[in-house]
């Protein structure tokens, strides 16, 4: 019993540590909760309770995206750890967005750290080209993936050791209305990462279809993907009357087109 | 040492490279440089090939490591055309490779973010998210394939990048903008439905008038439209938003505070 959940605990700290590397290159696991929450719960063998956990999470992570260099909640490792300690403790949902939830905010933090750190390893590889050095900046090089992966291994660590007992004694002293509360926070989250997404969007532009998408939905019950068809079916009509309009400008006056050519540098 | 026989990089030698950066890409990301010394560690191999020479090599690398960031799968093409670019000048062409990416990466990251990190991200996740909910694990499944598939979609943009140059990008450069409001089109549409179906507030608090007893959400929100709080919820998180003060974090822990109010007095349900 003990050897089996030695194995697990070594192979989520794996996990964890391997997802940043792969959410910041590969991208094939990268940090989506659905991705990572099923891998997860083959881990713990409980596959049930690692989906619901694992969609929860993944709802509540719609929209967010760090965009540019910014960073945002980590949604990925919220659901490795809520799902470890909900299927060790057997204590279900409610005790993995109690955990979850704070240490995906708290690893923001640490990956600014991270980032800092890694800004002296990029000043030491251009210090070793300068140097001629060329073999040794390659090699320092893998300095680079291995703090990252620290930025949710260690998290992980933590929680992997103190973890479930810490759980145990919450959820004993926390009267019930906190970990409802939470729920319904559940329930409400996603609206950061919709808020997020209508932020980088052009919605002044696009208002309409907004509008469009939510009466499909709200009042006609359509489903996400038949409403991405529609939305789809009008970005196909845009591109197209909108691509004419680019050649006919361009046929008529080169300067027109020039002067478009210039918005792309701002 | 000066000679003008060509160096002609391998196929396997692109390959190489593309392999390294979209393995690299954020790994070594730093706030000063973002991904350069990503970039120029994954173009360092098929660089000493074209370089034989230490003093130009280092030039080549240097002007690699500056400031550089934009979305993988664009950042594939890019820099598959600026490799093409320093095989056929060698290191005369390193102005021109600098200017191509720092003019490219932006409206590149424009296109590539609207895609790869909004638009597919927000379809597959709330598909397979509600998938997962009812303990079905096939979304989750499929979005990993496509995954596996992008990853292959990444190595041939570098060989694109490579082999029909800068040519092709600035052609496409003119249609980009178009493309990227397009793409916002399906996303707008999507986010509009997301707003109706994926954010959960009821208050089914009940007011009693004498015999008459009326739900909160029931009896008034759900007459006047559907999901009310929810687009209100919207709005109101959507100007948050734009004030600075306002960061995401802060207004996770503002829902969370306002979820554990009402809870305790007992305005929302579990």
């Amino acid at each position: 019993m003990t050897g089996i959940n030695l194995i697990q605990d070594i192979l989520i700290i794996i996990l964890a540590a391997y997802m940043t590397v792969d959410q910041n290159g590969l991208v094939i696991m990268s940090w989506f909760p659905v991705i990572v929450g099923t891998i997860t719960g083959i881990i713990m063998g409980d596959l049930t309770t690692a989906l619901t956990i694992a969609g929860t999470f993944q709802l509540m992570m719609l929209g967010v995206a760090a965009l540019g260099g910014a960073s945002a909640p980590n949604y990925g490792l919220a659901t490795i750890v809520g799902i470890f300690v909900a299927v060790r403790t057997g204590t279900g949902i409610k005790s993995a967005i109690a955990v979850g939830l704070p240490v995906g905010l708290l690893a923001i933090q640490l990956e600014v750290v991270a980032r800092i750190i890694v800004n002296f390893l990029a000043h030491r590889m251009l210090t070793d080209v300068k140097n001629h050095d060329f073999k040794k900046m390659q090699r320092e090089a893998w300095w680079g993936p291995a703090l990252f992966s620290l930025q949710t291994g260690l998290p992980a660590i933590l929680i992997v050791f103190f973890g479930p007992d810490v759980v145990k004694f919450i959820l004993t002293v926390v009267p019930s209305w906190v970990t409802d509360g939470l729920t319904v926070a559940g329930g409400m989250l996603p609206v950061v990462g919709v808020g997020m997404l209508l932020r980088y969007m052009p919605v002044k532009k696009f208002l309409s279809y907004i509008i469009v998408g939510f009466v499909l939905a709200a009042y006609l019950k359509v489903g996400v993907l038949g409403v991405a068809l529609i939305g789809f079916a009008a970005a196909y009509w845009y591109f197209i009357s909108e691509s004419k309009k680019v050649t006919s400008a361009a046929t008529n006056t080169n300067a027109v087109s020039e002067d478009e050519g210039d918005d792309y540098d701002e | 040492m000066m000679s003008d026989e060509k160096i002609k990089l391998t196929k396997k030698d692109r390959r190489h490279a593309a392999v390294r950066y979209n393995f690299m890409a954020c790994n070594i990301f730093n706030y000063e440089s973002q991904m350069g010394p990503a970039v120029a560690w994954a173009l360092a191999p098929a660089l000493r090939k074209i370089y034989p020479n230490d003093d130009e090599y280092e030039m080549a690398l240097e002007n690699h490591f500056n400031y550089y960031n934009s979305t993988t799968v664009m950042s594939s093409l890019i820099l598959g055309a600026s490799l093409a670019m320093e095989e056929r000048d060698g290191i005369g062409a390193k102005d021109a490779v600098q200017s191509l990416k720092t003019s490219l990466m932006g409206p590149m990251a424009g296109v590539g973010d609207t895609l790869v990190w909004v638009l597919w991200p927000t379809i597959m996740g709330s598909i397979s998210g509600y998938m997962a909910l009812q303990g079905n694990p096939l979304g989750a499944i499929v979005w990993l394939i496509a995954n596996i598939v992008f990853w292959f979609v990444k190595l041939k943009m570098f060989d694109v990048g490579f082999t029909s140059g800068t040519k092709l990008i600035t052609s496409l450069g003119e249609r980009l903008n178009i493309f990227t409001e397009s793409a916002s089109i399906v996303g707008l549409s999507v986010v509009g439905a997301l707003v109706a179906t994926v954010v959960k507030i009821s208050m089914p608090v009940i007011f009693q008038f004498g015999k008459v007893k009326l739900n909160l959400q029931t009896g008034v929100f759900d007459k006047i439209m559907p999901a009310l709080l929810p687009a209100l919820l919207t709005l109101l998180i959507y100007k948050l938003l734009g004030n600075k003060k306002w960061t995401p974090t802060r207004i996770i822990l503002l829902v969370i505070g306002i979820s554990l109010v009402g809870t305790f007095f007992g305005i929302f349900k579990a």
